[in-house]
């Protein structure tokens, strides 16, 4: 998609009403940092290209001015929570976001009580890079039906009358999977050949939090430290796997690759395919067993029998 | 009285020397803008802002091969890499000509980086002005700007169908035929003017402000991804590795940085960067107080890749201003 550079950030569609939000979400915050509630909250403020938005960190209750929140705050801050166990921390939350959130709820990352939720209801994310925001809905938004947050302690904004839950489409997923074995192989060789193994995708993933990735163990070294296709790959594939049945498609991984991988076919690709194995979707629920967390006996599926 | 070369002769030039040497040049992938050998003058892009990666990666590869260990009847014999075709460089901007300058200083200083000095002195660096600043560059606070020579052997400047010609070294007078070129009237069009950041007296500054809590609030937002480090054409580390196979060891380096945590981590556990804020700190300082103290310049050219790539804008030309205004005082 081509992105267009504008004069004025994208917001909601009716500016006034954006503003009432952006005020909602400033005194909230202003009053769980002047009552003591939490250390710090964690929600957005503009970039330095004025047009796109960052991640911010607030402290002190004067700076609250600075949050934000509108159609270009792209970032899952979710994965910022995994940093500030030790402290009761507030963090804005989107639809998307809430359910990484409770994929580390549910994997004992983080304490609910350490966390105070401040869901936005979001009207979707748009394309944005740096300097450049685009119009049109990011691809994941487009598939997303979910407006509210599935997990918060105040909301900002007023939920839709009616959600529907999170649909997912594999028209492109599906489109890759008809292709002959050798072409899909040309077609991830050409992808994973640019990729500089910066590992931007893993560090803004919630999903992964290893203490030490297993890219950079030395015994045994399971992927040698050449930046070349087979060790590319075999990091892609890898990283793609430990995601299957965990990732909450957040597309952070997609959305700051500096090489234009298209990471989320294969993280789509494997939620697929737990979807139609285990009808199971990641993050919907803090307390459901995500299936590579079990094991029932009538799924040996013929191995081992 | 300037020099130009026709468009038409240009694509015709670089034709020739395609035959004759190793021809890296910008062209489209199925995802970025990048540097990569071309096999037909076709693929040359000749209108971008910048590569999605600088030319540094031509010089100081991702990965590279040092040597090869080949043990024979009890006799091991070291088998160094290197690099045999010569090879152009074309459409280098300024600022990535600065950045390999730069990369110079450190790889250059006595004893040599053997390879490095290979792939450089191998290579003529054909360079192209750019006719538009993008608003995360910042070349001319950098100590170059967008039409600078300096660092390149040719540097060729657009004019509406032809390019202006400086032949700037020895190296460039020898690759580009006199007869190719025409003596023209017309007047070389005014740079273009990035955003400006003031670094003057950033050293003094950055000696003060070493303990400031600026570091480890801006660590907060830091994913501490290699992504800047990679893009950038100044940045120099590596890790070292040996492959083993069937008794032959090939000894490898690949790019690695500051911000990864094993980078620094010693044997037996000990990590002397081992907090987030440490090994982000490490990268501003070193480019804005350790080079310039072992080197004379600061190690950054100003080409703003790390500007426009950071997922969560961590923006050096922001750091610089803040770090200006913080100095020694103990505030956020």
């Amino acid at each position: 998609m081509e992105l267009i550079a504008v004069e004025k950030p994208a917001s909601y569609p009716d500016k006034e009403r954006g503003e009432r939000l952006n005020q909602q979400l400033r005194d909230k915050a202003k009053e769980l940092l002047e009552r003591g509630a939490v250390e710090c909250v964690i929600g957005y403020e503009r970039a330095t290209d004025g047009s796109s938005a960052r991640p911010f960190f607030v402290y002190q209750p004067e700076e609250v001015d600075r949050l934000i929140f509108d159609q270009t705050c792209t970032h899952n801050l979710v994965k910022y929570l995994l940093n500030k166990k030790d402290k009761t921390t507030a963090v804005v939350v989107k639809p998307c976001d809430s359910r990484a959130l409770n994929l580390l709820l549910n994997e004992k990352q983080i304490q609910r009580d350490k966390v105070f939720i401040v869901g936005v209801v979001c009207p979707g994310i748009v394309e944005t890079g740096w300097n450049q925001v685009s119009q049109t809905l990011q691809g994941r938004c487009q598939r997303c039906r979910q407006h509210t947050p599935l997990v918060y302690d105040f909301l900002v904004g007023e939920p839709p009358a009616e959600e529907a839950p999170p649909a997912e489409a594999y028209a492109d997923v599906a489109e890759i999977e008809a292709k002959p074995l050798a072409e899909r192989q040309t077609f991830w060789d050409e992808q994973s050949k640019r990729c500089i193994r910066c590992y931007a995708c893993r560090q803004v993933c919630p999903g992964c939090y290893c203490s030490e990735c297993f890219v950079e163990q030395l015994q045994p070294p399971w992927v040698g430290i050449k930046i070349a296709p087979p060790e590319n790959n075999m990091w892609q594939t890898i990283r793609a796997f430990h995601l299957a049945g965990r990732c909450s498609g957040c597309n952070e991984c997609e959305r700051v690759c500096p090489m234009d991988i298209p990471l989320s076919l294969l993280n789509r690709k494997l939620e697929k395919e737990v979807w139609e194995l285990f009808e199971f979707q990641a993050g919907l629920s803090a307390e459901t067993v995500p299936p590579f967390a079990t094991f029932k006996k009538e799924e040996t599926l013929g191995i081992g029998e | 009285m300037t020099q130009t070369i026709s468009r038409r002769n240009l694509l015709s030039w670089l034709g020739r020397l395609l035959e004759e040497r190793l021809l890296i040049a910008p062209t489209h992938t199925t995802g970025p803008i990048l540097f990569q050998p071309v096999s037909k003058i076709e693929d040359i892009v000749l209108d971008f802002d910048n590569t999605a990666l600088s030319a540094k990666e031509w010089f100081f590869p991702a990965t590279e091969t040092l040597f090869w260990a080949e043990t024979t009847d009890g006799r091991t014999e070291l088998v160094p890499a290197t690099v045999e075709r010569e090879a152009v460089v074309f459409g280098i901007r300024p600022c990535d000509a600065k950045g390999l300058a730069l990369v110079d200083k450190a790889f250059l200083a006595e004893p040599a980086d053997t390879l490095y000095q290979q792939h450089r002195d191998k290579a003529v660096l054909v360079g192209l002005s750019c006719r538009k600043a993008s608003p995360q560059c910042f070349c001319t606070s950098m100590g170059t700007a967008p039409n600078d020579p300096t660092h390149v052997d040719i540097l060729l400047t657009e004019v509406e169908e032809d390019y202006i010609v400086q032949i700037v070294t020895e190296k460039g007078k020898a690759l580009l035929p006199d007869n190719l070129l025409l003596e023209s009237k017309v007047v070389p069009p005014p740079p273009p003017s990035p955003p400006v950041v003031s670094a003057e007296g950033i050293e003094e500054v950055m000696r003060q402000a070493f303990d400031s809590p600026y570091w480890s609030r801006l660590a907060d937002r830091c994913v501490h991804c290699n992504l800047c480090a990679y893009v950038c054409p100044t940045c120099y580390c590596f890790d070292i590795r040996d492959y083993e196979s069937k008794g032959k060891i090939e000894r490898v380096r690949s790019w690695e940085s500051c911000q990864s945590p094993g980078f620094t981590r010693q044997a037996g556990g000990y990590n002397p960067r081992a907090s987030k804020g440490a090994r982000l700190r490490q990268r501003f300082y070193h480019k804005l107080l350790y080079f310039p103290e072992d080197f004379g310049a600061i190690a950054c050219a100003g080409c703003g890749r790390c500007v426009q790539v950071c997922p969560v804008n961590i923006d050096i030309r922001e750091v610089i201003a803040d770090i200006q205004t913080i100095g020694g005082r103990n505030v956020p």
